[in-house]
């Protein structure tokens, strides 16, 4: 039953989201087009505009995502359509990792969308060359492989944005226990579980700073971690992040299969 | 056969208990009237067997299943307010049903939907409220379900169309199965009732066979309703 709910889910996200992704590849051709004019007063500032117009759009794919995520959640399992979900021959497990997927999905695929746009808006063999000698300079500092280096990057932005997520969908939950249809407990807890996760990622590091002098000296000087330190907080990041999602995610389940109170 | 057994059953909101210790037994085959004053505890009593909301105590048993995935695939709900996607049009909401309930039967839905003069590409957004809950009572009525639970089936609804939606619920649930219908129009639903249920202040004061109760006090139930609960 995950992959009709997920269907559905993704289903009601597309509808949603689809007018920020063409915006977004609107404004990202608009802007290539116009840097290829002879530039004028006049076609300098339309430029600048639609430079500006792309960026918003590409903010507004990273922020909708979330927030459409968090409201769809709340909508489909507290609001009128609960009535519907609830009564689905689904698990409620089903009805977490449906949403949880959904927002992944989303994440990765706003993210695609605003690499095309930036492609086809500032792409030139230059640039990209510049954009490449650049990241290679950074990798060569640092002794890393420079694809491992863009994917594990990339890696602890994506778990730091799905820990903020599956903080949001924890927030729901313990917000509509404490009290149905107030969202203020729902941000609160929200707010709380994320600090929480945070703080668990830097104790844990910390920790692990007691075994190794090089990641302790995060916590009490101000230098630059040396090549392996970088390397090992990289990973640390991905575990930890990886440890604290899977633990929120059960917290979830766990107090969602407790069962619901819809007024 | 016992289609449905409440034991014990109470639910408290914060400290207020708004059902206290309700024990019933549904069997197949009736159509039960669950009838009781506004905010006498009906609806959560309906949440409660469809899972919308969490017994504080006591538990209730579908099939001898607890409420959960075997239950739901033999409950077919109609709650008292619009419950679609109202981004969706009535064939996807057809559509849907489909995907989720075996015994969902998407001829019939089409059928009724046509009898009552509703657009299948029509999206519920454009729909009335009245039009929308039409829609549900189609596709919750056009399951081959065990138990149909009707909240308030005739609530927002005009007179005319009562009667459609009552000769609808008698024509299409089989045999075997069984209908709650939870209303305080007890004069409308009267004529279809096998058994009722008074409930009041969470409490079930009367279970009883609809005729034998209305040989017994020699009237309609409406007016039994009416000086059991008079104000």
């Amino acid at each position: 039953m995950l992959n009709k709910l997920l269907k559905y889910d993704l289903k009601y996200m597309i509808k949603n989201m689809s007018v920020f992704y063409i915006l977004a590849i609107f404004f990202s051709i608009t802007t290539r087009l116009l840097f290829s004019l002879n530039q004028s007063v006049i076609i300098n500032i339309i430029s600048q505009i639609s430079v500006g117009c792309m960026f918003a759009m590409v903010v507004n794919i990273l922020i909708n995502t979330m927030m459409r995520s968090w409201v769809r959640f709340r909508d489909s399992i507290y609001k009128d359509e609960a009535y519907l979900t609830h009564t689905l021959p689904v698990t409620k497990n089903d009805i977490y990792n449906s949403k949880f997927i959904q927002t992944l999905i989303f994440f990765i695929l706003g993210f695609i969308v605003i690499i095309f746009c930036l492609f086809i808006a500032y792409y030139t063999r230059e640039r990209w060359l510049l954009l490449k000698k650049f990241i290679n300079s950074i990798t060569t500092g640092l002794n890393f492989n420079t694809t491992l280096f863009v994917v594990s990057v990339i890696g602890v932005i994506f778990l730091e944005i799905f820990n903020a997520i599956q903080c949001g969908f924890l927030g729901t939950i313990l917000g509509h226990k404490r009290n149905n249809n107030k969202i203020g407990f729902s941000v609160l807890f929200g707010v709380i579980s994320y600090l929480l996760s945070q703080s668990i990622v830097l104790l844990l590091v910390f920790i692990v700073g007691l075994f190794d002098s090089s990641i302790m000296d995060l916590f009490k000087n101000n230098i630059l971690l040396d090549t392996n330190s970088f390397k090992l907080l990289i990973i640390l990041a991905i575990v930890l992040y990886l440890i604290v999602i899977a633990l929120m995610s059960v917290i979830c389940k766990k107090e969602f299969n407790k069962g619901v109170n819809i007024e | 056969m016992r289609l449905v057994e409440i034991k014990n059953l109470s639910k408290s909101f914060n400290k207020k208990e708004v059902l206290k210790n309700v024990n019933i037994t549904i069997t197949s085959g009736k159509i039960i009237g669950l009838l009781g004053k506004n905010g006498a505890g009906k609806t959560t009593l309906i949440k409660l067997i469809n899972d919308l909301l969490t017994p504080t105590r006591g538990e209730i048993l579908v099939k001898g299943n607890k409420i959960g995935v075997e239950s739901k695939k033999i409950i077919s709900y109609l709650p008292e307010r619009t419950y679609l996607n109202k981004q969706m049009k009535v064939s996807e909401t057809i559509d849907y049903f489909k995907d989720f309930y075996d015994d969902f039967d998407s001829e019939k839905a089409i059928k009724l939907l046509k009898d009552l003069d509703l657009d299948i590409n029509q999206k519920l957004s454009k729909m009335s409220k009245g039009m929308q809950e039409k829609v549900q009572l189609v596709l919750v009525m056009s399951r081959n379900a065990n138990l149909y639970i009707l909240d308030e089936p005739l609530g927002g609804v005009d007179p005319a169309t009562r009667d459609y939606i009552l000769d609808t619920i008698l024509s299409n649930f089989n045999e075997n199965a069984s209908i709650i219908i939870s209303t305080h129009l007890i004069s409308d639903i009267e004529r279809i009732l096998d058994e009722v249920i008074f409930i009041d202040k969470g409490e079930i004061v009367l279970q009883s066979d609809a005729d034998k109760l209305r040989n017994k006090e020699k009237t309609s139930l409406d007016e039994i309703f009416r000086r059991m609960f008079k104000c």
